[in-house]
Parts: structure tokens; sequence; C-alpha cells
């Protein structure tokens, strides 16, 4: 119960961040808007990190440069979704990302790519986005 | 309509390609300091991208107060999806995300808060909706249910997570 309601919340809170990002791109430019949002998150995410007295950041050294510099691809991440948003309306932009998103995980787990531990894509997992697909055809009509 | 669905597609893939070069962070380092070094890098990446293209215009805007305190929903999507996927396991609860993720877009897109454009509700983008949290489910799931012994941990080990 308690995990299905952090789920929840989870994917709500998703969803709010990318309409606030899209409106506050509205108002000063995409770009203003993407700098100021992740800047804000550190901000409170460094606070987090002092606050719990957490250390770890120390083994950094100890992560390959490739990995460690992931966060850089938010600029493109956050590109994208503002402008998906203003063009298309949230649900058909989660939809579309969702689908890209999974597709992705097929081909990174499927290669066992960037030290993921391979796995079988089965079938089930086509069947789904297939279906998810079609849900966007469907919306999108 | 094309560059939206373009432009979509390519935030996905790399949402996915960064939730996987997380996933190599966090092996070492904590979820909160992996957290503050992703948006620490995002911001620079962010500022480096807004001066190539607008120079000091960047920092020409008249900001609302709110804004500045945008970086809470990121730390509360990072906290709730930390939670969920702990209690949960990573397949149930990344489902979940995804799945609530596209009901409240449907409703945001409806109701139009925070200024944004409604899009009329309409009894096939409820459908839709469905198909797509249809698939989530057995993309995520199905395999747990395919093969409930041997591919306990599946392509689910992943995370939804965005920014």
């Amino acid at each position: 119960m308690k995990g299905t309601i952090f789920a929840l919340a989870g994917g709500f809170f998703l969803t709010f961040q990318s309409v606030a990002n899209a409106t506050i791109s509205d108002s000063i430019g995409t770009w203003q808007a993407a700098t100021m949002t992740q800047f804000t998150g550190f901000v409170l995410a460094l606070l987090i990190v002092v606050l719990l007295r957490d250390q770890t950041y120390q083994n950094l050294t100890q992560v390959p440069l490739l990995y460690a510099s992931g966060g850089m691809l938010a600029a493109v991440v956050l590109y994208s979704n503002m402008t998906a948003v203003h063009r298309m309306g949230v649900t058909l932009t989660i939809g579309i990302f969702l689908i890209a998103q999974l597709i992705t995980a097929v081909l990174i787990d499927g290669k066992g790519w960037f030290d993921m531990t391979k796995q079988k894509i089965g079938r089930t997992q086509i069947a789904g986005l297939a279906l998810m697909i079609a849900g966007v055809i469907v919306l999108k009509w | 309509m094309a560059i939206g669905i373009l432009l979509a597609l390519l935030g996905g893939a790399f949402v996915c390609l960064q939730n996987t070069f997380n996933a190599n962070v966090k092996k070492r380092v904590s979820v909160w300091s992996t957290t503050a070094l992703v948006l620490l890098l995002g911001f620079l990446a962010s500022l480096a991208a807004g001066l190539a293209f607008e120079g000091t215009g960047l920092f020409r805007f008249q900001a609302q107060p709110w804004f500045w305190f945008s970086g809470i929903l990121g730390v509360g999507v990072v906290a709730c999806v930390t939670q969920g996927v702990q209690i949960l396991g990573p397949s149930r609860a990344i489902s979940l995300i995804m799945v609530s993720q596209i009901f409240f877009g449907l409703m945001w897109d409806t109701l139009g808060w925070f200024g944004l454009e409604t899009v009329p509700f309409t009894w096939q983008s409820l459908l839709g909706v469905l198909l797509i949290s249809g698939g989530v489910l057995l993309f995520q799931l199905g395999p747990k249910l395919e093969q409930p012994e041997r591919n306990r941990k599946s392509v689910g080990v992943r995370k939804s997570v965005k920014g």
C-alpha cells in the first residue's frame, strides 16, 4: 500500500515537473527554464546530501567518466520535453516518451550495453510496446 | 506535430540512456549524491547550451517567484521513485509510476492547470491512455508472469525518472 502510494506520487511528480517546466519555459524561454530548474534542483539535492552527511560522492573517482557525465543529457531531455509539451500536450508527449524509453531499454538490455546485465527480450515485451504504439495512435487519431 | 513526435522520441531515448548511466553511478555513490551530481551537470549543460544559443540574453528574464521552487519537484520525483522501488521492487514500481504519469497527463491536459493549454477530454483519448497503460504493464510485468522462477529481474530493472 505504502509502496503503491509512493509509486503513484512519483508519477504525479514526473508529470507535474513536465507541466511546470513547459509553463516556465513559456514565460522566460526554454534554456532559461532548463538552467533554472536544474539549478534549483541541484541546490536542494546538495542540501539533502549535506544534511544526511553523505560522503559517498568520494567514490565518484571509481566511476567511469562516461557514466558520471550522464547528467549532461538532461539538456537534450528538457529541451525535447518542453518543446513537445508545447506542440502536442502532456498526454501524447508522455506516451511517446515512454515508448522511446522502453525501446531504448530493450536495445540496451538486449545487447548488454553500458555494463547492463544482458537480458533476453520476451514476447510480452514486444507485445507491450505494440500495445503502447496502438495507444498513441488511438490518442492522436 | 511531426517535430513534437521526433523530439519526444529523442527525449525518451535520452531518458533511458541517462537512467542507465545513473544506475552505474549508483553502484558506488548514494542516491542523493548521484542526484546532486546529475542536476549539477544538467545545470551546467543547460547553461552552456543557453549561452551558445542566446548569449547573455540567457540572463534577461523575469521569473515569477514560484519558478525558484521548481527544483522541489525533481527532489519529489527522486524521493518517491526510490521509496516505491525499494518497497515494491523495480518492475512493479516502474510500471505503476509510468501508468500514474500518463493518467495524470490526461488529467492535466483536460484541466489545463498552471497555464497549460487545455486539450479537451474525449473518450478516445481515455481509450488511448488505457491502451498505453496496458502496454506498460505487459512490458514490465509480462516476463514475471511468463517465467516466475527464472527471470526475476528482467527488463523491469529500469527507472523511468526524468531529469
